[in-house]
């Protein structure tokens, strides 16, 4: 199969309104930045793939219809993609499949979203299960998780001081990174004492509703050499689904438990085969994982198959996870600290590729080989994984 | 040349009809007429699925037999909510799933009748693994929120 | 070069005005299962899955959810493109192309019966700063762009009235379509219009359906399509821009290029006489005119003259919409999809009462979008090559 490669990046700084440019004007922001030092201009770029989770959250349906001018793709072959949260990293594969097809060798994947201008976004969120089972059941992306922390609390002894200190490590870390929406550090003391949303999970273990956009720029091998001299090879993708039922996550029958993310580690499993990556916890030097809550970071990092499941509440515990740790977790500050759901699991992509090719500025991590970033869309159902490498593999 | 920012007011009012389909029908039906849970077993896995469905996505084969569920069952996972979202009811309210004897998939429902004034408290008298009870409301109207789980 | 990929088995709902029985994920089970079954295999023998449809038509914030289960995404790699249905497969076609997986299934959808005004929902789609406050929706741009190409070129209202008549007549040899009565030129010329130039009769229906395809690489298609498959020979798709003010409405500009671009691929170069049968996507009769010229079977604004020589009837040199097209069955963003269903049951002769005698090459087009913004164009062949 072709190789494809990541040669650029854009991102807009997350914030919660942009109350100084229009949706489509977003687009454009977040694609003229990733050009920025890349040897391409967007009449190279030959198909456009847009990345759009639920229309509603916008206020727009099929708003990639109106984002043409914005992403450069008139006259060009164009989709959109949405895989709810995990809509950015499905998007980024969908780019890869553009290519790695031979049908196209230069591909931009792109989007943006205005959570912050739903109103309320879980309101919306609500709504996306089925209409007469559950959604009269005040569902929500919140509660669906906090069903998943108090099982992993029971299944393995987390505490809220646990979830505590991965507020603490991805607060930390977006200080240094300045397209972050919260910024501000935060302490164990501070994040035990903010309010109750859904116990366990509290204000301080929440993403922000953020408003912002994200662009990827790929090519085929023949055509990085002449772009760039630092591209991100994509040597690893995968993607898989869960069940729909999270009570079918539950139970004695259970084949995977709501409290793991087992789907999310199917799919950077098959990232992982790919690659042809056997040793994860020494051959992956960074890790971008899709994770909106605390609590949601631990059975992350347990998919990512560095440890057995649990084992990661004592590591983070010791700073194993931290920036200047072993495995770097999220040194963009992750989802936590940043979250334009349309495009959000396509920043993870684009974070990892910015460690690989040594552009992360503040937060780079030294000596990043290999990164992995995934994605989590649906209820905890739809999971995407991309390994991407300083070499081609 | 005026170019004060400007912001757009703007509403999805949107209304559906959505057809059910016969499982989750009878399962509607039995409760509003008989204050009865009815599970569907799936031939090829045999697990019994609440709530019902005509088939199972695991096995992908259509679920046959009907399954009546006992009145009681077990906490599997369960949220405290105290933020109010637009739309959805005010708080303090207790969500959780529950696995009722009978069925082998856990299903959603509210917990009623739990003190949330202090989350604590509450913490201290609701654990996974609990037994509840289901209760029925009065006048039912073939809803999920016909009926909930009260602590026993 | 790509892998070469084919289709290999369709299925599809009875399109009707509202699929009571069932519900949106019931019928989407029985029609997965039924193209399992074409192709005599179980869900195990699916690699990945592609689906569509409009989560505003389908009343869910990520309909993809709960529908996961019912495509038989369970455990499976699951994408979604709902662009429209046709970017669907040409999605499950480059991800097949590229090696990464063997089979693929392709399912779009859309129940028009569930939400209480579709008309609102497309308003949605207009963007708040300019357009949707005028009450944008789909029939109003067909409108626009449909007046603009008739009074251009000076189209008489019998070609788009002819249009119809055929399109129904074939819908009734359909079983599956969900208008199944023809309609007397007469009936046609005397609707009241609802956007002029655009007739009541020449809009279609809003039907419930489900539309499944199973593709594959060329490695299994023996094995899942033992009597024949209709091979992807070539494909293209492209956009303009949302503006329409900004775009020459006369003409089908994104539809051009995405048939150029699919004649380049399959190594087409006189599409006329080339191709054997046609399925069109007219999301108006004014629309299917205006296609034949984008797909270059007659020079601009000629489309009238195939029509007076019936050259596009059944019988015809060239048949177009053989199945009854969008105007006997509109599963909305479904619509695209099934016209590649039904130019491969041609080729594949396995369009029983409307198949095309000897149909070995055919195309589909389909549009997306107001004012068909967005077109994708399919070449199949009863040949890999």
């Amino acid at each position: 199969m072709r190789r494809v490669a990541i040669v650029g990046v854009g991102q807009t700084k997350y914030q919660s309104r942009r109350d100084d440019c229009s949706y489509d004007e977003l687009v454009f922001e977040a694609v003229n930045r990733a050009f920025e030092g890349v040897d391409l201009t967007i009449k190279d770029v030959q198909a456009m793939v847009f990345s759009l989770a639920p229309d509603s959250l916008s206020g727009l349906s099929n708003a990639e219809r109106c984002c043409v001018g914005a992403i450069g793709a008139q006259d060009k072959p164009f989709m959109r993609v949405n895989t709810g949260g995990s809509t950015g990293i499905s998007a980024v594969q969908v780019g890869f499949y553009h290519v790695a097809s031979g049908a196209f060798d230069v591909v931009l994947v792109a989007g943006a979203d205005r959570v912050g201008e739903s109103g309320d976004a879980q309101t919306i969120l609500n709504k996306m299960w089925d209409p007469y089972y559950e959604r009269p059941l005040p569902l929500n992306a919140i509660n669906m998780l906090a069903l998943s922390a108090v099982r992993y609390m029971h299944k393995y002894g987390m505490t809220e001081e646990h979830m505590a200190l991965v507020t603490v490590k991805d607060r930390r870390n977006a200080a240094k990174n300045p397209y972050a929406h919260i910024r501000k550090p935060a302490t164990v003391e501070e994040v035990m004492a903010s309010r109750v949303i859904s116990w366990p999970i509290k204000l301080f273990d929440a993403c922000p509703q953020s408003s912002g956009g994200c662009a990827i720029i790929l090519c085929s091998e023949e055509w990085v050499r002449k772009v760039t001299a630092r591209p991100a090879w994509i040597q690893g993708v995968g993607h898989h689904s869960e069940t729909y039922f999270m009570g079918d996550r539950m139970g004695p029958k259970r084949i995977n438990d709501h409290a793991d993310a087992e789907a999310k580690g199917q799919a950077i499993r098959k990232a992982y085969r790919m690659a042809g990556i056997e040793d994860p916890r020494r051959e992956i030097q960074v890790a971008e994982l899709y994770a909106p809550f605390s609590n949601t970071e631990y059975h992350a990092i347990d998919a990512a198959g560095f440890f057995p499941k649990g084992e990661s509440l004592k590591l983070m515990e010791k700073g194993f996870f931290n920036l200047d740790g072993e495995i770097p977790i999220n040194p963009s500050g992750g989802v936590l600290c940043s979250n334009p759901i349309a495009v959000t699991a396509m920043v993870r992509v684009g974070e990892a590729a910015l460690q690989v090719m040594g552009s992360a500025g503040e937060r780079q991590v030294p000596g990043a080989r290999k990164a992995l970033a995934t994605g989590n869309g649906g209820d905890h159902q739809f999971f995407g994984a991309v390994i991407v490498g300083s070499e081609k593999n | 040349m005026n170019s004060e920012l400007r912001t757009m007011q703007a509403h999805w009012d949107l209304h559906y009809e959505h057809s059910i389909g016969p499982t989750a029908s009878r399962f509607f039906n039995e409760i509003e007429a008989n204050k009865k849970i009815m599970g569907k077993k799936c031939p090829s896995c045999d697990r019994v699925l609440l709530p019902p469905r005509s088939f199972c996505d695991r096995c992908y084969v259509e679920t046959t037999d009907w399954v009546e569920i006992g009145g009681q069952g077990v906490i599997e996972a369960f949220t405290l909510v105290y933020q109010a979202f637009k739309g959805l009811p005010d708080p303090p309210y207790a969500l959780a799933y529950v696995l009722l004897d009978g069925a082998d998939t856990a299903m959603a429902g509210f917990i009623r009748g739990l003190d949330l004034s202090d989350h604590r408290q509450a913490l201290s008298k609701i654990n996974i693994g609990r037994r509840v009870k289901v209760a029925f409301a009065e006048e039912r109207k073939g809803s999920v929120l016909d009926f909930w789980f009260e602590l026993l | 070069m790509p892998r070469k990929v084919a289709i290999t088995a369709v299925a599809q709902t009875p399109y009707s005005a509202a699929h009571q029985e069932l519900s949106l994920e019931e019928l989407i089970f029985q029609t997965v299962n039924a193209v399992l079954a074409k192709a005599g295999v179980g869900i195990a023998a699916v690699d990945s899955i592609v689906i569509s449809s409009s989560d505003q038509v389908d009343g869910r914030a990520i309909s993809i959810m709960v529908t996961s289960g019912p495509v038989g995404a369970y455990g499976k790699d699951l994408l979604n493109a709902p662009s429209s249905g046709e970017h669907a497969l040409a999605l499950a076609y480059l991800r097949v192309a590229s090696g990464m997986f063997d089979t693929s299934l392709v399912v779009g959808w859309n129940k028009c019966s569930e939400p209480d005004d579709m008309s609102n929902v497309q308003n949605l789609t207009a963007d708040y700063i300019y357009h949707r406050d005028l009450g944008f929706n789909d029939t109003l741009a067909l409108a626009l762009q449909a007046g603009t190409y008739m009074t251009r070129y000076d189209v008489p209202e019998e070609a788009a009235a002819w249009v119809v008549a055929k399109n129904r007549k074939n819908g009734a040899r359909n079983p599956l379509a969900h208008l199944r009565q023809p309609v007397r030129l007469e009936e046609v010329k005397e609707a009241p219009y609802v956007a002029w130039p655009l007739r009541r009769s020449f809009l279609p229906p809003d039907s419930d359906g489900v539309c499944a395809l199973l593709i594959a690489s060329e490695d299994k298609v023996p094995q899942l399509a033992p009597q024949g498959a209709a091979w992807i020979r070539g494909l293209g798709w492209a956009t303009d821009t949302h503006w329409l003010g900004d775009r020459a409405l006369d003409s089908m500009n994104s539809l051009a290029l995405a048939a150029r671009n699919a004649y380049r691929s399959a190594g087409l170069r006189r599409p006329f006489e080339e191709l054997d049968v046609i399925e069109i996507h007219e999301p108006s009769a004014y629309h299917e005119l205006m296609t034949y010229e984008a797909l270059g079977l007659c020079d601009p604004g000629q489309a009238r003259r195939l029509v007076e020589k019936e050259e596009t009837a059944l019988g015809g040199k060239l048949p177009v919409n053989p199945s009854g097209g969008a105007l006997s069955a509109n599963p909305y963003f479904a619509t695209g999809l099934v016209r590649a269903a039904e130019a491969a049951l041609q080729v594949m002769g396995q369009a029983g009462d409307h198949q095309v005698p000897g149909a070995g090459l055919s195309l589909a087009s389909a549009v997306c979008g107001f004012a068909g913004q967005g077109g994708s164009v399919f070449i199949l062949s009863n040949r890999p090559e």
